[in-house]
């Protein structure tokens, strides 16, 4: 960090240097530390500044005001933007104070994401779009109440080449023709989960958006007259057909035929699609990267994989669930010598001879997903780290012949491993992290259910893997809080956190959880000695706490609670389900908490109906889904559900 | 295929035979008129033949007329038709060609069937492409032969003409003719075959014999085709290349079409639209008017010459059918006079009461069009209306820029905090954040009580002011130190901040 003798040095540098300098910073917190050095540096972040995510919309016009030369803004996180936020943004907030040029902000902005803005409607849409003439990508997934409406709002938008509507579950073939006719740029279009789409759209689509590189129709209710719009796309590179139930291997024969540009190709959990669909594809794309087929496949076929020989490009490759033998791990390792990933997941017929085989030639292999192959061993696990120096992601959940000779190994030769999982590998110990722990760059650890490891092999973990920030401990009861601290000391880095049913830890250990400060999400479901104390720990320390789940942690009073309420000011997903608190609490956790989206209130033993109603009226202009009580349908007043109806809050009664 | 053959065979047994020619005639004769048959002639009795000469013979001819105008895919059928039907003599050794050419193609569809069932058991790999191809092929050999063989029967019709005589024929023939050719036709020409058969069985009073079929298949189009009025009489006219001045041409006066009524009872003066039914009138005037002669359609006098063909002419000057027209095209029948009159040069009186735009002059293009009124809710952009969303669809992607309209019910009250409340009630230019949000709490709090003992709105909204709540008690918690840099910079790069959202299980 610059030193204050040396700043006036700096402060010499040209501004065009300054910029160079900024845009080298690659971590947000490094760049948060150059704004705060001076007002120089602060105006070069505003001037340089083109992405901006908002996590709370109350800045929201002072930042636009503040970034200028903005091209991407994500409001994902602010749940309470709706028409009349747009409208006040577009009219009110120009570049200067008094400035006559309203929306200016709008003008340059070329990325928007609105996903989960369930308040917004087609009018702030439209708005929207007008406002900004060179918007190119939009993202509106999971707007469950976008429809035909909001497609048009959107079709106004002509130069838009990006477009993700998932979960729109309102949208109609009239809204895709919208979409289709009026943004003919398109080229990646994500329709995921949109289930009213028909043929008839997907036909529409393909004869207007010619230049689509990107189509993913996973989940829709299409048949093999989409695909055979589909085969007609010259420009399809990606294609994402996850589980659509309707189409079959006659569909596939199309695409044997068209899409000439094919690269990525995901028909995973097809019920109507079998090997000789996958052979037809197979067939007609030779350059193929990436083939994705997990959960439709019973058996890898001989003359599937016959036709595999070909595909000489192939880096990806999933076939879970499927039956496998040696032979063809043989074939696929003699033929794919560029797979970077293979996805054997539950499948059948894998073993040590097998992984042998395969990973005898595909020394690129960098993610290997072996999850639930429950015959593997050490055996396998030496060969893979043997040959496989470049590995970066390994997945053996459920692989419980592992033991700590096979982690020596991965220690020894995979000094890239980034991620790992074994989750339920018993045969996992202290001495088996402690060989894993020689994999400095891991920052992805999953050991849910290794009743075997304990404070000792964490300590390991906590002295050198210092990259670290996704730990799963899930019902490690081995682990206490001296196993915390050490993590604590080490693993600064760590956002996600596991450690439901650790029965051991105590307020302690919370409290050196309080010290990791990018913490984000902690799950400590069931924890029965901590109390409020510890939870206030954790809500002063960890001030980027987003997601806490603390289900069944009995114990916690008030105090707690109110910690929770006035320091964790960044609490956007909570599970309080079976804990103590009172309706006072309540209230104040959710009405001051104020971007709080999602809440779980089942089995509140001191809470009233009359706290939840409270506290429910508290939050509802902001609160996105929550849920209850299943008696409390008929006890809570019909005012304060039509509400959190109307404000598109989705209720689950429990 | 059986069938095929069967009727292949049969037909070359029966044609040699010298009477056969005339039998074709009068089968159609029998066919026509025998009461006994489906026909549903119930007030008639059995008429003289000679009258029908003339019907066989315009049956012949429209026989091809249909036949041309049945669709084809392949253009050699046609012009084999169109020179079959020129044949005006019967020729005994060009019908053995004919039959022999049949034969000879029907065994070659027998092998090609042959040949699709033998493969069936083998093909798995691309089964429906070359399915539909061979199921193609094997269509348009059967359309080829039905075809042929109607036009070879055809030709036998038309040179009936020369050697016609008063012969009486059996009845059992006359079944295997219409009991064997027409049924065993594909269902293609079935559309041309067909309406002449209904034709007879529907009219019980055409205005000349010689205009049975014509009139029915222009009622019949009346009833089909909405939309295009004056195009389905010249559907119905067409092929029809009568020379100038081998018909005779009628021109009816203005009221003599409007007329509500054509027959009228010479005793009482009621007047009645068909003469069926002044006759069923007539007989409350009396026993003499139930004598089945009577009750007996009124015949032309019967003559071995053909009567002069009649078309009629549009009384109004300039109309394409009015005589003095450069182009005249006559119509065939009084109706179609009518409809034509009606259509053209009359005020369009009938209007829909379901759409309250659509107006008709024929009260029977009326009652089609409220058949289908109202069924039209796929809109396009550009006003057009469709009862069927791939008709829509398809008009869109013909049609550069146009879009699918979203009918205007549906939209839907924009939510709370809309444009203008919102923008009025922010006095300040200067964007602070207290002005910011009391403005949007005030226009949410409008509609939804959520203050719970608040008074203050901004209290409630801002989040860094909540100790102005009246929450009694909690004022004594300590309040945590303002983190400046926290909060006024609550942002960060989406990529540095991995926030993936739990949604529920």
């Amino acid at each position: 960090m610059l030193s204050f003798q040396s700043s006036k040095n700096v402060l010499s540098l040209t501004e065009d240097l300054l910029v160079r300098i900024y845009e080298l910073l690659a971590a947000e917190s490094d760049r948060k530390s150059f704004r705060l050095v001076c007002r120089e540096f602060r105006r070069i972040d505003s001037l340089t500044r083109r992405h901006l995510r908002v996590i709370r919309i109350e800045f929201l016009p002072i930042l636009l005001r503040k970034y200028p030369r903005l091209q991407s803004l994500d409001l994902s996180a602010c749940p309470r933007i709706d028409d009349g936020v747009v409208s006040l943004l577009l009219t009110r907030v120009g570049p200067g104070s008094n400035s006559p040029s309203l929306g200016h902000w709008a003008w340059g902005l070329k990325s928007l994401v609105l996903s989960r803005a369930t308040g917004l409607r087609f009018s702030g849409l439209e708005m929207l779009t007008r406002a900004c003439p060179c918007l190119e990508s939009v993202d509106v997934s999971y707007c469950c109440g976008f429809g035909d409406r909001e497609a048009a709002a959107l079709s106004s938008a002509v130069g838009l080449r990006e477009l993700n509507m998932d979960k729109c579950l309102q949208l109609t073939d009239v809204g895709l023709a919208k979409i289709a006719v009026g943004c003919s740029k398109l080229e990646k279009l994500s329709l995921k989960w949109c289930m009213e789409i028909t043929d008839l759209g997907i036909d529409l689509l393909c004869k207007k958006c010619v230049d689509l590189k990107y189509l993913d129709v996973s989940y829709l209710k299409v048949t093999n007259e989409s695909l055979h719009s589909i085969a007609s796309l010259l420009k399809l590179e990606v294609l994402g057909l996850m589980a659509c139930p309707l189409i079959d291997d006659v569909g596939l024969q199309f695409i044997e035929r068209g899409c000439p540009s094919l690269k990525v190709i995901d028909v995973s959990r097809c019920e109507g699609v079998s090997s000789s669909g996958l052979i037809y594809v197979v067939r007609g794309h030779r350059n193929l990267l990436e083939l994705n087929a997990g959960y439709c496949l019973s058996e890898l076929s001989t003359a599937l994989l016959h036709q595999m020989k070909n595909l000489n490009h192939l880096e990806v490759i999933r076939i879970d669930g499927a039956r496998i033998s040696e032979t063809s791990f043989q074939v696929i390792s003699a033929n794919c010598k560029s797979l970077v990933e293979i996805g054997l997941s539950k499948c059948v017929g894998v073993t040590n001879m097998g992984i042998m085989r395969l990973v005898s030639a595909c020394i690129n292999l960098r993610v290997l997903n072996l999850t639930c192959c429950h015959s593997i061993t050490d055996t396998a696990i030496s060969a893979i780290a043997y040959s496989c120096r470049s590995l970066v992601c390994l997945k053996v959940e459920s692989c419980n012949m592992i033991t700590e000779k096979g982690l020596c190994q991965l220690g020894s030769f995979c000094l890239l491993l980034e991620e790992i999982d074994l989750t339920d590998c018993c045969g996992v110990n202290d001495k088996g992290l402690e060989y894993l722990s020689r994999c400095s760059e891991l920052s992805c650890l999953k050991l849910g259910l290794c009743t075997n490891i304990s404070n000792k092999g964490l300590s390991y973990i906590g002295s050198n893997c210092l990259k670290i920030h996704e730990l799963d401990l899930y019902r490690c009861t081995g682990i206490g809080d001296d196993g915390l601290e050490a993590l604590s000391n080490g693993c600064k880095k760590l956002r996600k956190l596991n450690l439901s049913y650790c029965n051991a830890v105590s307020d302690r250990g919370l409290a050196y959880i309080g010290r990791l400060e990018e913490l984000s999400d902690l799950e400590m479901r069931a924890l029965h000695k901590i109390t409020g104390v510890g939870l206030e720990a954790v809500a002063v320390g960890c001030k980027k706490l987003a997601d806490l789940d603390m289900k069944h942690c009995e114990k916690v009073g008030d105090s707690g609670f109110w910690a929770l309420a006035y320091y964790s000011k960044n609490l956007r997903q909570i599970n309080l389900s079976y804990c103590g608190i009172s309706d006072m609490a309540l209230c104040m956790v959710m009405g001051n908490l104020s971007r709080l989206q999602e809440a779980k209130l089942v089995h509140l033993s001191n809470s009233t109906v009359e706290g939840v109603e409270l506290a429910l009226r508290a939050c509802c202009a902001r609160i996105k889904k929550v849920k209850l009580f299943a008696p409390l349908r008929f006890m809570l007043s019909s005012e304060i559900l039509e509400i959190l109806h109307a404000r598109g809050c989705i209720i689950r009664w429990d | 295929m059986d069938l095929k053959e069967r009727v292949c065979d049969e037909l070359q047994k029966e044609v040699p035979k010298g009477a056969s020619s005339t039998n074709f005639n009068t089968q159609h004769q029998q066919k026509w008129e025998d009461p006994s048959s489906t026909l549903d002639y119930s007030t008639r009795i059995e008429p003289p033949f000679q009258a029908f000469n003339q019907t066989c013979q315009t049956q012949s001819l429209l026989l091809c007329n249909n036949q041309i105008k049945v669709p084809m895919q392949d253009g050699s059928i046609n012009d084999l038709l169109q020179q079959a039907s020129k044949i005006q003599d019967w020729d005994p050794s060009a019908m053995l060609n004919n039959l022999s050419f049949l034969e000879q193609k029907i065994h070659q569809l027998q092998d090609l069937v042959y040949l699709i069932i033998a493969q069936k058991g083998q093909v798995l790999g691309r089964p429906d492409e070359l399915l539909v191809q061979q199921q193609q092929l094997v269509t348009a050999d059967l359309t080829s032969i039905i075809i042929q063989l109607i036009s070879t029967a055809g030709s036998l019709l038309s040179s009936v003409k020369q050697t016609l005589s008063a012969a009486t024929t059996s009845l059992g023939q006359c079944g295997e003719f219409g009991g064997v050719v027409f049924p065993s036709s594909a269902q293609r020409l079935n559309d041309g075959v067909q309406p002449q058969n209904a034709g007879g069985s529907k009219v019980s009073e055409p205005p000349n014999s010689i205009d049975i079929t014509s009139n029915n298949g222009n009622e019949q189009n009346n009833h089909i085709v909405e939309e295009h009025e004056l195009k389905d009489e010249e559907d119905a006219e067409e092929g029809e290349n009568l020379l100038p001045g081998t018909y005779e041409i009628l021109q009816l006066e203005k009221e003599e079409i409007l007329a509500p009524h054509t027959h009228f009872c010479t005793i009482c003066g009621k007047g009645f639209k068909r003469d069926a039914n002044l006759r069923m009138h007539m007989r409350g005037h009396g026993d003499e008017y139930k004598t089945p002669g009577a009750l007996a359609k009124p015949t032309k006098e019967s003559s071995s010459e053909p009567t002069i063909i009649k078309r009629y002419s549009c009384p109004y000057a300039g109309c394409k059918r009015n005589k003095d027209h450069k182009k005249f095209q006559p119509l065939k029948t009084i109706l179609c006079v009518k409809n034509h009159y009606k259509r053209t040069h009359c005020d369009k009186s009938y209007i829909c009461s379901r759409c309250n735009t659509k107006k008709f002059s024929v009260i029977a293009d009326l009652k089609t069009h409220e058949k289908h009124c109202g069924k039209d809710k796929w809109l396009c952009s550009c006003g057009t209306t469709f009862s069927r969303k791939d008709k829509l669809f398809g008009h869109i992607t013909l049609f550069q820029g146009h879009t699918p309209a979203i009918p205007s019910d549906e939209i839907k009250v924009a939510p709370a905090g809309t444009s203008d409340g919102a923008t009025n009630k922010v006095g300040s230019v200067n964007f602070n954040l207290s002005s910011y949000v009391s403005s949007e709490s005030e226009v949410q709090s409008s509609s939804m009580d959520i203050k719970g003992g608040i008074d203050d709105a901004v209290g409630y909204f801002s989040p860094l002011s909540f100790d102005t709540c009246n929450f009694g008690g909690f004022h004594e918690f300590p309040r945590p130190p303002f983190d400046d840099s926290e909060s006024s910079f609550a942002f960060l790069l989406s990529r540095s901040c991995n926030y993936s959202q739990k949604s529920g299980e």
